[in-house]
């Protein structure tokens, strides 16, 4: 089966075709979002990183903004630098045009201050634009497209009807010879035995059990008697819901991934080998946006997002297809969801039927449909991941 | 009485779903047998339809998700008040 996308230089597939404008420290955001604002099809990457890090933090910010101006789903990169930041511009503009996309860096202080960067920026963004936005989408296979999926603001109607829908796609795109990446590893605890059986061999069933059980010490190292009622590892809000533990939340959770055998662990933001397809794990936690970007900086050119209770969160490049199992939230934020699997908690619709609906969803996105947060301009899952103490595990 | 509409899991589940909410009194229709609510329960919340005694585990989706923390009969609500769970928490308190 075929889709229509973007080919870049480097032979990655793109779904979209945006100019990122790029900051490789958080005092260039407000020069970056000028840019972005007068450019179209322009997208700012604002970040909080970027300076007085070391060690691994440093590492994530590197790996994080590399991954995202190589993505295909971009065509173009310009780097705006401060020029006395730990995260060098010059490391950002390299890694970049590596990937034989075109890419500009501006530095600030060499620049003469921030309106001299912005006029420059926004001429060299234009010239992309020019160059770059009426590109023509080419045939691509399936096998080229990888779907990152994820949970938040979770209640039970997400592990009944809107993950096990996500599962149903999922198998149907691996089947396919595409890709689904599965992640926040924490949630996943107590699910570890169910997914190492379905790991291709025992290298990477180990690579399971090592990366759920290293989350585990991590959130339990994180504990701290001295705040309870903040250690709980499940939120209020699932809890409300009727999920009553980790457990029974992982269960829930580990629907999103179908079936599928488990091809591999991934780390945080770094693709797979080429000609690896098929189910990934990624080594990272649930934080929506950190998680999110971690996957699409494994290569995910698309999102599948459910939400039981709502959320109305997208990413500056990447489409996220917002999912829900409750009616009475799909009515209420109707703007901010793609599609209802309400209908299986009413009876009325199975699993598989609704698997394949959303399947030919994701075909069309991939294809160029908006979805809800893109047509919001929501842009707030973009988030670089912190290692939180000296943990490499990230 | 009101009978509510429900999902049981897996056939080997010791507790039902709610699909709406549950007022004291009001019925689930478990293969054919007749389950009343000794409580309100709300909407996805879990309803024990197998009675049980302490340390007996709680099985939905087929899987342990916990222990009973005293003896219930069928009908009773589960959540973390009644039910423990040993992964992911360091302590019942929590």
């Amino acid at each position: 089966m075929k889709f229509m996308g973007y080919r870049r230089a480097n032979g990655t597939v793109g779904i979209r075709n945006h100019i990122a404008i790029i900051p490789s420290v958080f005092c260039a955001n407000n020069v970056v979002e000028h840019i972005a604002r007068q450019v179209k099809g322009a997208v700012a990457l604002r970040h909080p990183v970027g300076c007085s890090q070391v060690g691994f933090d440093l590492e994530l910010t590197a790996r994080t903004l590399i991954a995202m101006g190589r993505h295909p789903n971009i065509a173009a990169v310009v780097v705006v630098g401060l020029g006395c930041e730990r995260f060098k511009p010059t490391e950002l503009y390299e890694e970049v045009k590596k990937s034989g996309k075109p890419v500009e860096m501006i530095v600030i202080q060499e620049e003469g201050g921030s309106s001299k960067t912005i006029t420059k920026g926004v001429k060299i963004a234009n010239q992309f634009a020019q160059q770059e936005v009426n590109r023509p989408r080419v045939e691509c296979d399936l096998s080229e497209l990888t779907i990152a999926v994820k949970c938040g603001g979770t209640d039970a109607t997400s592990g009944l009807a809107a993950n096990p829908v996500v599962g149903a796609m999922s198998d149907l795109l691996v089947s396919a010879g595409g890709s689904t990446i599965l992640s926040e590893l924490n949630e996943l605890i107590g699910t570890e035995d169910m997914l190492a059986a379905r790991a291709i061999n025992k290298e990477v069933s180990d690579k399971v059990y090592a990366a759920i059980f290293a989350v585990e010490d991590k959130l339990r190292s994180g504990c701290d008697d001295r705040y309870v009622g903040r250690n709980e590892l499940i939120s209020p809000g699932n809890y409300d819901g009727g999920v009553s533990n980790i457990v029974e939340k992982a269960l829930g959770g580990v629907y999103k991934g179908g079936s599928a055998p488990v091809t591999d662990v991934l780390e945080y933001a770094i693709p797979p080998q080429p000609g690896q397809k098929g189910l990934f794990l990624m080594n990272y936690e649930s934080h929506d946006g950190e998680v999110v970007t971690g996957m699409i900086g494994c290569g995910a050119q698309i999102v599948a997002f459910t939400s039981g209770r709502g959320t109305p969160a997208g990413f500056p490049f990447a489409p996220v297809i917002k999912l829900t199992g409750n009616n009475f939230m799909f009515e209420k934020m109707k703007e901010n969801f793609d599609f209802n699997t309400g209908d299986i908690i009413n009876g009325e619709a199975t699993i598989k039927d609704k698997g394949k609906e959303l399947f030919d969803m994701v075909v069309d996105v991939a294809n160029g449909q908006q979805t809800a947060a893109e047509l919001l301009e929501s842009y707030e899952l973009f988030c670089v991941a912190r290692a939180m103490g000296s943990n490499p595990n990230a | 009485m009101k009978t509510l509409k429900f999902l049981v899991l897996n056939p080997k589940d010791t507790v039902a779903v709610l699909l709406e909410n549950g007022t004291k009194g009001d019925r689930v229709l478990v293969s054919e047998e007749e389950i009343i609510l000794l409580e309100n329960v709300e909407f996805a919340h879990k309803v024990l339809i197998a009675d049980s005694t302490k340390n007996d585990p709680v099985i939905k989706y087929g899987v342990n998700i916990g222990y009973m923390k005293a003896d219930a009969p069928k009908g009773t609500w589960i959540h973390g008040h009644n039910m423990g769970c040993d992964r992911g928490k360091q302590k019942e308190s929590f």
